[in-house]
């Protein structure tokens, strides 16, 4: 509410340069785009929190958890709109990529919510996965933008970018992303399998938000797609594709929750078919959709729960002849249904005749094609809405609480009422096409009562829908067979094989790695010094390698460093464990004086301490052992064969190192770096010590970073060590 | 128990070690040391009262439990001083006062808020250290 107060206001926006460094800044602004999800977004959700007040304790009690997880779930959905909201108001894409993330991370806690059941587990990171790694092509794709045009700020973007190759490629990438978590054709199969959320979750994420955002993003960066008529038709392909595919899942679907999602995509792959065909309908007509498609959807997302929580049916065949036992339920999922499927006096009618228009305006094919979709369309919401409410009556009826009815009634008398006063709903979205468009953009939405293309296509689609439908009991075989073909060739095979694959990989490398301590430090160490080894073995040796004399002042430094090498030499021969971790200490403070004679008293400093905390603990370890385990093991002897294997790794590990090292120094960089460059603005920074300038000024950011993490190890550790994290 | 000549060592040197601490806290910024050498040094300082005299004589001189508070304290003053810049319209983690001018001196002492943010990052690391030690130092649920 207070957004459409916003927008009405006049909008605005608000940035805060968070790294200037870098350009970022947090840049919000509510434009007509960002009032129409947004208020979508705050609009349904509040619905929705309404609906959940009622369901999520009755859901927890089918499952006998305990009521005190009824707050996880709101805190996931507060989470999942704050991040929706800040999604749509962001104006620099770096921030919108955040925000992209923390939608798909809130989408994780709400899909995976019921965490003792495996199912929901594994669909949750399915959506995750699918939303979120496809979310980093869209990183590559935003940092290929900003290495073109050195802004991430979208208006900046939009004044500046021209047709290239590397602007389709990167608007590519992140419309791969959009159409990911729109859920569209390749990417489609993770929506069907989300709907092991609880039925709120589902009416949320999969009406108004989480499958809004990809199509929002696409609107949002419309004025790029332009560019390239290439990438517009691509649009149209997978839209139509996407309305293909859904729709004919969804006829053949029993689970009410299942159609509904297969009607999800669908329905989305209108919206993408209009962005791909652009233009001022194209643009009006996507944004009106949109906004009819998440009232209608929402209201029979919810249905679907309340007929479960009442009857117990979870799919069609199970449930009848409710319509006389619910008539409130009945009759605002009737016009919800109705709006899905376009029939007039619903805000769905209009959005259909925005769609044929468009697609009208790109040629004859494509208008057949709209029509064939909206029949499809039809055909299924007319067997979803008869097969529940129609019919013989079946099975027993529980009482269910009216929040879980009139959330429904609700927005059914919304949808219907944007069939009869359309102007608000239509303002709405025209105000959003205008950012699409970046232009005035006409979107007239009246009856008319003539025979004009867009009538004759709705009549058209209503006429073969009925036919589509009358005719179900023969369609059955062929869409099962189309069902299961999509299920034994699809993306989702490609998807669980390259789980497994990465699995097994996994497993395979653990059991390298994680075998033993020797396991684990070869793993870490070889792989570093084959590279280091690989790069002596490759550098010229032109200039390297050369001797110098021995000025007396560095005699202190030669003796340190003899003192470093001796200690280090003695740790393998000495047997008791005391033994070895005070000569190692003595390697560690030797290098600590080392630091401190090259004119590094900071790093000394830090060295001294860190070495005085290890030598206390090991003492403090051994002093916790039992002394006979000690002894023991330090009368053990290791094969001939091993001791001189381990030899001849050390001998060659420090050969190399050694090389390395001289090399180095044999070659000193011109100090020009940025070392000199800090040094040169500690005394603007009001220090001395170059050292603590940089730690508290010029990487402040890292530092307060690093605090965090030490706060959160200590919150871990007390907790650990206090048995609090049993369980 | 531990000799009499080391509890008369540690007891003495308690009060060096935290003035020691303290100098290399607060001349950080002039001279060798920053928060996060103090802020070790000084927990080194309490770990060697726990190791000499038990945790429970030190807990009773120390304020031990506040280990924990005093160490969101420091990440509360780190992201305070990381945060008020912003609402103030610069660039978050704008030190105060900005090149050229000249800071309030008392002393050699120079008072400007990257020392501040230090004073953060000691409280932090002492806090943690401290809280840290206490709980390891503390009888578990099977020993006492």
């Amino acid at each position: 509410m207070a957004i459409a107060i916003g927008w009405s206001a006049g909008g605005g926006g608000f940035g805060v340069a968070w790294a200037p460094t870098w350009d970022l800044r947090l840049a919000f602004e509510l434009d007509g785009l960002a009032a129409l999800y947004g208020v979508l977004a705050a609009g349904i959700g509040t619905l929705v929190f309404l609906y959940a007040s009622a369901y999520v304790p009755r859901h927890l009690a089918h499952q006998e958890r305990s009521r005190r997880e009824e707050a996880r779930l709101h805190g996931a959905m507060v989470l999942f709109l704050v991040s929706m909201l800040g999604l749509v108001m962001a104006q620099d894409l770096i921030a919108l990529f955040v925000f992209w993330d923390l939608t798909a991370v809130a989408s994780w806690l709400l899909v995976g919510y019921d965490r003792h059941n495996r199912d929901a587990r594994l669909s949750a990171l399915m959506a995750l996965l699918v939303t979120a790694v496809s979310a980093v092509l869209m990183l590559v794709g935003i940092l290929m933008l900003r290495a073109e045009y050195g802004t991430v700020q979208l208006p900046e973007l939009f004044a500046v970018a021209q047709e290239s190759t590397t602007v389709t490629v990167a608007v590519a990438l992140i419309a791969i992303a959009a159409l990911a978590k729109s859920a569209q054709v390749p990417f489609h199969f993770w929506l069907p399998r989300a709907m092991a959320a609880p039925t709120p979750v589902s009416a949320y994420l999969h009406s108004a938000a989480m499958v809004a955002a990809g199509v929002f993003l696409l609107s949002r960066i419309h004025p790029l797609i332009q560019l390239d008529a290439r990438l517009l038709d691509g649009l149209i392909v997978i839209g139509l594709t996407s309305m293909a595919v859904g729709g004919l899942l969804a006829l053949g679907s029993r689970g009410l929750k299942r159609i509904l999602a297969y009607s999800t995509i669908s329905q989305y792959g209108y919206v993408v078919t209009m962005l791909g065909i652009g233009g001022a309908a194209g643009a009006a007509g996507a944004c009106f959709y949109v906004l009819g498609h998440a009232l209608a959807k929402s209201a029979l997302f919810m249905t679907a729960g309340a007929v479960t929580e009442a009857t117990g049916a979870k799919a069609l065949g199970e449930v009848g002849g409710l319509a006389r036992r619910m008539p409130l339920l009945a009759a605002g999922s009737g016009a919800a249904a109705a709006g899905i499927a376009a029939l007039p006096l619903t805000i769905g009618f209009f959005k259909d005749e925005l769609f044929f228009k468009a697609a009208l305006d790109r040629g004859n094919v494509l208008g057949a094609l709209a029509v064939l979709g909206a029949a499809l369309t039809f055909a299924y919401m007319a067997r979803f809405w008869t097969g529940i409410f129609l019919g013989a009556p079946k099975g027993e009826l529980r009482p269910v609480e009216r929040r879980l009815i009139w959330p429904v009634a609700l927005l059914g008398a919304l949808v219907v009422v944007g069939g009869l006063v359309v102007g608000p709903f239509a303002d709405l979205a025209r105000d959003a096409a205008v950012v699409t468009q970046r232009g005035a953009v006409e979107l007239e939405a009246a009856y008319h009562l003539d025979a004009r293309a867009e009538n004759l296509m709705a009549i058209g689609a209503y006429a073969l829908g009925f036919a589509l439908f009358a005719s179900g009991r023969l369609l059955g075989a062929p869409l099962s067979v189309f069902s299961r073909l999509g299920h034994d060739l699809g993306p989702e095979r490609a998807y669980n094989a390259s789980i497994r694959g990465l699995n097994r990989l996994s497993n395979r490398l653990h059991d390298i790695e994680v075998r033993d301590l020797r396991g684990r430090l070869i793993a870490v160490v070889v792989p570093g010094a084959g590279l280091v080894a690989l790069g002596v073995a490759v550098t010229p040796t032109d200039g390297a390698y050369r001797t110098g004399a021995l000025p007396a002042a560095d005699v202190p430094l030669v003796v340190a460093l003899a003192v470093c090498a001796l200690a280090a030499l003695a740790v393998p021969f000495c047997r008791r464990h005391l033994l070895i971790a005070l000569a190692l200490s003595g390697v560690g403070f030797a290098l600590a004086t080392t630091y401190s004679l090259m004119g590094a008293p900071d790093v000394a400093l830090v060295a001294v301490l860190i070495e005085t905390i290890f030598a206390l603990l090991f003492v403090g370890v051994f002093a916790l052992l039992p002394r006979d385990v000690l002894r023991r093991e330090a009368r053990l002897r290791a094969p001939r064969s091993r001791k001189l294997r381990d030899a001849a790794i050390a001998t060659a590990s420090g050969v190399v190192t050694s090389l390395v090292v001289w090399s180095a120094f044999s070659r000193p960089v011109p100090r020009e770096g940025m070392s000199d460059r800090l040094s040169a603005l500690a005394p603007e920074a009001h220090g001395k010590d170059i050292v603590t300038v940089i730690l508290a000024d010029f990487r402040g950011l890292d530092t307060l970073v690093e605090i965090t993490v030490v706060a959160v190890a200590m919150i871990a550790v007390s907790l650990l060590l206090r048995g609090k994290l049993r369980g | 128990m531990t000799s009499s000549l080391t509890r008369m060592v540690a007891r003495a040197l308690l009060a060096p070690i935290l003035v020691v601490a303290l100098a290399i806290l607060v001349k950080g910024y002039a001279n060798v040391g920053d928060g996060f050498a103090a802020g070790v040094v000084a927990a080194l300082g309490v770990l060697l009262q726990v190791v000499v005299f038990g945790r429970e004589a030190v807990a009773a001189a120390l304020p031990l439990r506040w280990a924990p508070a005093v160490a969101l304290v420091g990440l509360g003053i780190g992201f305070a001083v990381f945060a008020v810049p912003a609402l103030l319209g610069d660039a978050p983690l704008e030190h105060a006062p900005a090149p050229g001018v000249s800071p309030v001196h008392i002393g050699s002492l120079e008072l400007i808020t990257a020392v501040v943010f230090d004073v953060g990052v000691f409280l932090l690391v002492l806090g943690a250290s401290v809280a840290i030690i206490d709980a390891i130092a503390a009888p578990g649920e099977g020993e006492q």
